[in-house]
């Protein structure tokens, strides 16, 4: 452990990454205190201080009712993160069993589960996501739901190719020939020796998917009015672009803090847990 | 660089200015300019502002609207005359369409009986006429069902087809004038207008071209090419002018875009106001049925910040304070000083009247995705009902999707936001698609309102023989609309183009010129190119 900490933090763009998320993470968690404006989230409208450019308060500008922008994406950063832990939290254990079950058990088991995860695959994520979209109501739930069902497939298949050879290790055998139960073997013996390459690609998703989520809301299929989503502000500042610049580039900014900085802990993750 | 080369280049500079000044007598000018999708190019199925300005420009009318004034003018006819029950009108004999046929009575009857067949866009204007019969050649006459004042100004919206033309491209369909040449004229002009197609996609542009022989007046700088443009991005539009690539935008366009551009150099075309932005409730669906839940949404509507967030300029704003159904300047209209505002002790009372319980409500507020500002007004609206306790969401809703959804009162959202114009000037057309119940629903009536009294009045402003009568009926009215709430007048509407400065459009910037009737200010022939 004291050797993982010393090799993130002996390597600069570790050490930005962590800030860069810690950062993200602590504006989300605070954000009512930090926030100049915590009322500005809602349905709240102030046409004396509307469109204006950044100054003293507002320091990203107002957005074209009057709502302070800086506040907002500290709100929007909320909502991204719990995005990304509730896709996470759902779509990995459904991936990796999937995995592992494929790998470990093979043959007609195997065949139907990846064929399964095969379609998914097989389909543009995002294209994916916007069919479900387009059936359900555009809210944050089903949002969510809608990038979960496209995140798992990717987790089958990273799992189920470690997992088939895994299942030829010495320590595999030996646990079969002493006789442990099938769910033993795949939980207790396979699974830890995939956690490193889990734990680096879900690092690296958590980025992924705040941008697939701002492509939904971009597309004006995710959270909604008067909700902040970072997706949504930069769509719905576009218009004013190149005048009303504050509405576009600060929510882009952000959006780019949050991936960039969980996609360097991601690869420093790689590099410490040698997980490829 | 020595003296030989420099020689060189100077003569080439000479030569290529002397080129360039020749070009420039002979160049082409091109108008473009962008509206919202869909282009509709058949005139009988025509019915928002970018079909108008096809419609206005390809095809010709009866009568125009009087520039500068009140009353129409001669166009297509050359004089016409009545008894209250019929029209006569005295067609003019050197009018020739773009096709080279000679224009008749005929090409008249031929394009009443189209439009009243295929039944859509604005047909519903010429419901009370009993027949049109073709004298002579050069005389028809139109004999109304029953006295119906606005009958000439509805004249504007019957452009006049080639008989001819049409009858010789017919497509597929069942009967004898299978399907009314709908497939031809949805690609294709046959009018006697100023402009021919030239391409149309309706989703992409329409081109368009002067016409050699153009039977009124045209102006010798009137562009010889036109491309309307459909569907382009507020930020697009602004960049193309800032660059010179575009020369009138849509209407459309955000205040702090247009403030933009102005301050930049560009020009703003304005088209006073024969409508009004209306957010339209549907009267069908819970809890807006209940009429003490539509005055509570009502009343809790902040007016005088709806009518700040439109000002353009310090002098010029997209309208002006509504005083309520009707738009100042029309029959029955309230006085100018009798604005609506906000007041939110009458929305609570009316609240706690309502049979619903607010605390249950959630309601669905959708915007034009075509149109920025609307959100905005989603945002205001969503911010007064939250004072009022009542939860709502808010929907983008693209145009084509909009208008289709409406068509049934159970997929129309709660409130719609909407521009609408008197189609011919006259507030029957105002009114009576959006309000009287035999209409089908369309996007102009997302109300589905059903109430006996707002017919009675509808009818009667109808038929009134007078304007007193008519006056009294219209007041009548606005009064009970103002009563029942089917509607929030938002405000009384103009609209405002921004221009570059290589066009001029009389009829767009002096009153004097302007025809009082919607899109009829883009009749590209009036307009004048710099370059």
């Amino acid at each position: 452990m004291k050797r993982i900490i010393f090799i993130l933090l002996s390597n600069p763009l570790s050490l930005l990454g962590l800030f860069l998320v810690t950062l993200v993470i602590i504006l989300a968690i605070f954000a009512d205190f930090i926030a100049p404006f915590p009322e500005h989230r809602g349905a709240v409208v102030d046409f004396v201080n509307f469109n204006k450019a950044p100054e003293w308060p507002y320091i990203m500008g107002t957005d074209l009712v009057g709502r302070d922008i800086f506040s907002r994406i500290i709100y929007a950063y909320r909502i991204s993160l719990l995005l990304g832990v509730f896709v996470l939290s759902i779509a990995v254990p459904i991936g990796v069993t999937m995995g592992l079950i494929a790998g470990y058990m093979g043959g007609k088991t195997e065949y139907i589960l990846m064929r399964i995860t095969d379609v998914f695959l097989s389909i543009p994520p995002l294209v994916l996501a916007m069919s479900i979209m387009g059936l359900l109501e555009p809210t944050l739930i089903n949002g969510m739901l809608a990038v979960t069902v496209m995140w798992w497939p990717w987790y089958t298949r990273l799992v189920y190719n470690i997992a088939r050879s895994e299942k030829e290790e010495g320590y595999v055998l030996a646990a079969e020939i002493i006789g442990a139960s099938k769910t033993h073997i795949i939980f207790r013996e396979i699974l830890p020796n995939c956690l490193p390459a889990i734990v680096t690609k879900m690092t690296l998703d958590f980025g992924f998917v705040i941008l697939i989520a701002s492509s939904l809301s971009f597309l004006g299929l995710g959270v909604q009015p008067p909700t902040p989503d970072l997706g949504s502000m930069v769509a719905g500042g576009a218009t004013y672009l190149p005048d009303s610049w504050w509405l576009t580039v600060f929510p882009g900014l952000a959006i780019l803090v949050a991936v960039f900085g969980f996609n360097l802990v991601g690869d420093a993750l790689r590099d410490v847990l040698g997980a490829d | 660089m020595n003296k030989l080369s420099k020689l060189i280049i100077a003569g080439l500079m000479t030569a290529s200015s002397l080129t360039m000044g020749a070009l420039s007598v002979n160049a082409e000018t091109v108008l473009r300019l962008d509206e919202v999708a869909v282009g509709e190019l058949d005139p009988a199925k025509a019915s928002d502002y970018a079909d108008s300005i096809l419609m206005f420009n390809m095809y010709d009318t009866l009568i125009l609207p009087k520039q500068g004034g009140p009353g129409h003018v001669a166009h297509l006819a050359s004089s016409w005359e009545t008894d209250g029950a019929s029209y006569t009108f005295t067609l003019r004999d050197d009018v020739k369409f773009q096709s080279g046929n000679a224009f008749t009575a005929e090409d008249v009857v031929f394009s009443f009986e189209r439009t009243k067949a295929l039944g859509a866009g604005l047909s519903y204007l010429f419901g009370d006429i009993e027949s049109v019969v073709a004298i002579d050649a050069n005389t028809v006459k139109f004999t109304l069902a029953r006295a119906y004042a606005p009958f000439v100004a509805s004249l504007v919206r019957l452009p006049i087809l080639d008989k001819k033309l049409v009858m010789a491209n017919l497509g597929d369909g069942e009967g004898e004038m299978k399907d009314w040449g709908q497939a031809f004229l949805s690609g294709n002009s046959a009018g006697t207008g100023a402009y021919s197609v030239v391409s149309h996609n309706p989703q992409e542009e329409t081109v368009m071209a002067k016409s050699s022989s153009y039977f009124a007046a045209m102006n010798a700088a009137a562009p010889d090419t036109v491309r309307l443009r459909y569907g382009l991005e507020a930020a697009t539009v602004r960049t193309l002018i800032a660059q010179g690539q575009h020369d009138i935008s849509s209407q459309w366009l955000p205040p702090e875009v247009m403030k933009a551009l102005v301050n930049d150099g560009a020009q703003l075309f304005k088209e006073a106001g024969t409508g009004a932005f209306y957010f339209k409730m549907n009267t069908t669906k819970a809890p807006l049925d209940d009429v003490n839940c539509r005055l509570a949404l009502a009343n809790a509507f902040d007016y005088e910040t709806a009518v700040k967030m439109i000002a353009v300029t310090d002098d010029v704003a997209q309208g002006s304070a509504a005083t309520g159904a009707i738009p100042v300047g029309m029959f029955g209209a309230n006085p100018a000083s009798n604005t609506s505002s906000q007041n939110m002790e009458a929305a609570k009372q009316y609240l706690a009247d309502c049979k619903y319980d607010a605390a249950e409500m959630d309601i669905e507020i959708s915007w034009i995705a075509e149109v920025p500002l609307e959100e905005r007004f989603a945002l205001l609206m969503q911010s007064n009902f939250t004072q009022l306790g009542i939860a709502s969401h808010i929907k983008k809703l693209p145009w084509a999707l909009f208008a289709e959804q409406v068509s049934k009162a159970e997929n129309t959202p709660h409130i719609s936001q909407l521009f609408v114009n008197a189609v011919t000037g006259d507030p029957d057309t105002l009114l009576y698609g959006m309000y009287h119940s035999s209409v089908p629903g369309t996007w102009q009536s997302p109300e589905h309102l059903n109430d006996a009294e707002v017919d009675k009045w509808l009818e009667a402003g109808r038929a009134g023989t007078n304007d007193a009568e008519r006056e009294a009926a219209y007041s009548a009215l606005n009064k009970r609309l103002l009563a029942i709430a089917p509607t929030i007048y938002g405000f009384d509407r103009q609209s405002v183009f921004v221009a570059s400065s290589r066009v001029s459009a009389p009829a767009l910037t002096d009153p004097s010129k302007a025809f009082g009737l919607d899109g009829m200010g883009f009749s590209f022939r009036l307009m004048e190119m710099s370059e």
